[in-house]
């Protein structure tokens, strides 16, 4: 008997995948499945025990239902302050982030000498800011106040930034304007060392931009300010949303925040249930908004191909 | 007022232009005179035709115009309108200032990336007196190997191999074994998703995106049930290297679903002709997949497999959950602040502030980013130009 061709491939498809599938299923779908089941379950059935944990699956008294999120939402006093401070800090950096790294990305797409040398140290933090190591130099920078301008501020005993908008006059204009400006500028630290991937992504998409599209533009007579709006700004729009996606997911399960550590502190409490619900309300949380603004970005997006 | 203007500006053009007419023919006599004397009589070698008999060749800007360039954009400038002179003018500008501008900002910046790792350089090597001492900023007044080597000594660095102390060792064990298994299934798992259709595929490639979106520290309680009890209960992964490696195994390692993504996008990335050529010819379509696509795309391997090595190099949190007596670099760093409570600070006779412990911090740091930074230095190209090489976009 013969299989068709059609066929055949598509059954070569699985053998590809197979691998992977068993993996997911092992180290990914049950992990996660069972995880889920812990947000419902009551914590005293998650004891740890000698050979890991103790679960009592099939008590019908173990499962607590929907009272874990109750208490996380109704009861709990830092859960839901942390996060909305969480969910308030990423719609606050997230965007300057996006702006930092496309701005960054447009500068080292252009000739210039040094280029490949300013590239090497800008795609540095991508090496080095996934592991402990950031961690430490943030914390003992900010201790010995080498980071941000307070060490100059120290040594003129004065704070720089708000000098520089009282100079302006855009002071005290509005609260929350003077502290958006002093968050970017306290931590633009935080800014550079956290954009590293993001500015890799759009400088790949940079130099997909037709050269066809760039010699056009020129011929028309575009100013450079021009060309970043018409030309590059519809080419990039795809990785802009792309990279939106990133930065979130980024912030949001980076162990340092606040709803994070939380969940972590909590975990190291043997409160597995609470913890879990806590994570999964979190996540969930997240993909909704990130779903959202997906759906609504998706209708500015300019994509050649379609 | 201003159609007088514009009248007059128009007969000034047209003067110019009757000029630059009248300019140009008495330059090409001229010119030509100046050709015909030959200047350099004395030192003709033989065979030298002379400058006469070539055909005399301008650049085309200026043909036959005795003129400098800056002399002849003027004149061109005066056949313009004025838009047109203001955006030259403007782009002139721009261009004269943009690189002044450029420098300052990637100076900047770049000074705030470098800061830390001078920061590190420069407090690893000093004496921890030094921290106390308001004069000494970025130059250390004493300078010592003693942080360092006591640095070494508390991270376990110096540890025989055998016992599975050395954080050395295993980070290497690790690292690239489970960086090499990890690229070549996620290269495996990208291509099929690729290229062949089948079946639920979209549903599949969504656990995919799924693998990239939901952090590992919701997953690693089950996960540690799953390897305290693996084969039911009957084996006890926990602090066995098969604790990275099964996944690694199986695509589902360290940062994998990014991996079978951007390994997806470039396979789809390449010309289908290849394998079908391929096909024709007889090949499997494992044996395609090998024989064909790898070469091709060798340097996204690379590329990818550097990723993967500076990622399990940073994980701490996936060995943390995992590993209670295996060190592995990352963790050791993570833990240093109590290890170095236990090994150096625990006696009467130091007392070290908090502000002096930095010292021993950051020479933990440095000894800990070094090999990255190596490896960077050395293979920078291939971890910037093969991303954008690979297809991740598109």
């Amino acid at each position: 008997m013969k299989i068709p061709y059609e066929k055949r491939k598509s059954l070569y498809g699985y053998g590809f995948i197979s691998l992977w599938f068993v993996g997911i299923l092992l180290w990914f779908l049950i992990p996660m499945v069972e995880s889920f089941c812990y947000c419902f379950m009551d914590n005293t059935s998650l004891k740890p025990d000698v050979g890991g944990m103790h679960k009592e699956w099939l008590a019908l008294d173990g499962w607590a239902w929907l009272s874990n999120f109750k208490y996380a939402f109704a009861m709990d006093p830092y859960f839901k302050q942390n996060l909305l401070n969480v969910l308030k800090d990423t719609a606050m950096t997230t965007p300057m982030i996006l702006v930092f790294s496309l701005f960054i990305a447009v500068i080292l797409n252009q000739e210039f000498k040094g280029r490949g040398f300013a590239r090497a140290i800008f795609f540095l933090p991508v090496i080095i800011a996934t592991g402990p190591v950031y961690n430490i130099i943030n914390g003992d920078m900010g201790s010995t106040g080498v980071d941000s301008g307070a060490q100059f501020s120290t040594l003129f005993e004065t704070d720089i930034v708000d000098e520089l908008l009282e100079f302006l006059g855009v002071m005290n204009i509005s609260e929350s304007l003077s502290e958006v400006i002093n968050t970017v500028t306290t931590d633009i630290f935080g800014l550079v060392w956290s954009s590293g991937i993001q500015i890799l992504i759009f400088l790949a998409a940079l130099q997909n931009i037709p050269v066809s599209a760039k010699e056009a533009a020129s011929m028309e007579g575009a100013t450079a300010w021009e060309y970043f709006w018409k030309i590059t700004l519809p080419y990039v729009s795809p990785m802009i949303l792309a990279n939106f996606i990133y930065t979130v997911i980024d912030s949001f399960t980076a162990t340092d925040n606040s709803v994070m550590s939380r969940v972590l502190e909590k975990q190291l409490d043997w409160d597995y249930a609470y913890a879990a619900s806590m994570a999964w309300s979190y996540f969930a949380i997240v993909m909704v908004v990130v779903g959202i603004i997906t759906v609504f970005v998706n209708r500015f997006i300019f994509y050649e191909v379609e | 007022m201003d159609n007088e203007k514009l009248i007059s500006a128009q007969e000034d053009a047209q003067d110019a232009l009757l000029s630059t007419a009248v300019n140009e023919s008495e330059a090409m006599e001229t010119s030509a005179e100046s050709a015909g004397s030959s200047e350099r009589p004395n030192r003709l070698p033989e065979g030298y035709i002379p400058e006469s008999a070539k055909p005399v060749v301008h650049e085309v800007k200026e043909v036959g115009s005795g003129m400098t360039p800056k002399q002849a954009m003027k004149i061109r400038m005066q056949s313009m309108n004025k838009q047109e002179i203001a955006y030259l003018r403007r782009k002139a500008v721009f261009e004269k200032c943009w690189p002044i501008f450029r420098f300052l900002i990637l100076f900047g910046l770049g000074f705030v990336i470098l800061t830390p790792l001078m920061f590190m350089i420069s407090y690893g090597f000093r004496d921890n007196r030094d921290m106390n001492d308001p004069t000494v900023m970025w130059i250390p007044r004493n300078l010592t190997l003693k942080i360092m080597k006591q640095t070494i000594d508390a991270m376990g660095l110096t540890n025989p191999i055998s016992n599975r102390q050395n954080p050395i060792f295993n980070t290497l064990v690790l690292n690239i074994g489970c960086s090499f298994l990890q690229v070549i299934t996620c290269a495996i798992t990208g291509y099929g998703f690729a290229r062949f259709k089948f079946k639920g595929r979209d549903i599949l490639f969504g656990l995919v995106i799924l693998m990239i979106l939901v952090p590992t520290q919701i997953l690693s309680i089950p996960l540690y049930n799953t390897f305290r009890n693996f084969m039911f209960g009957s084996i006890n992964l926990i602090d066995r290297f098969a604790v990275m490696y099964l996944p690694a195994m199986m695509a589902n390692g360290i940062r994998a679903g990014l991996m079978i993504f951007i390994f997806r996008q470039f396979f789809r990335g390449l010309p289908k002709e290849l394998e079908d050529a391929a096909y024709l010819d007889g090949c499997g379509p494992f044996n395609t997949f090998l024989r064909v696509m790898v070469p091709n795309a060798a340097s996204s391997f690379l590329t990818v497999f550097l990723f993967s090595i500076v990622w399990y190099w940073n994980d701490y949190y996936v060995s943390s959950a995992f590993f209670l007596n295996t060190k592995t670099i990352a963790l050791v760093l993570k833990n240093l602040d109590s290890t170095l409570n236990l090994a150096i600070f625990n006696n009467a006779n130091a007392q070290v502030s908090a502000r002096e412990k930095i010292v021993w911090l950051e020479a933990g740091c440095l000894i800990s980013i070094t090999p990255m930074l190596i490896l960077y230095a050395c293979l920078q190209k291939h971890f910037t130009e093969g991303i954008e090489r690979s297809g991740l976009v598109g």
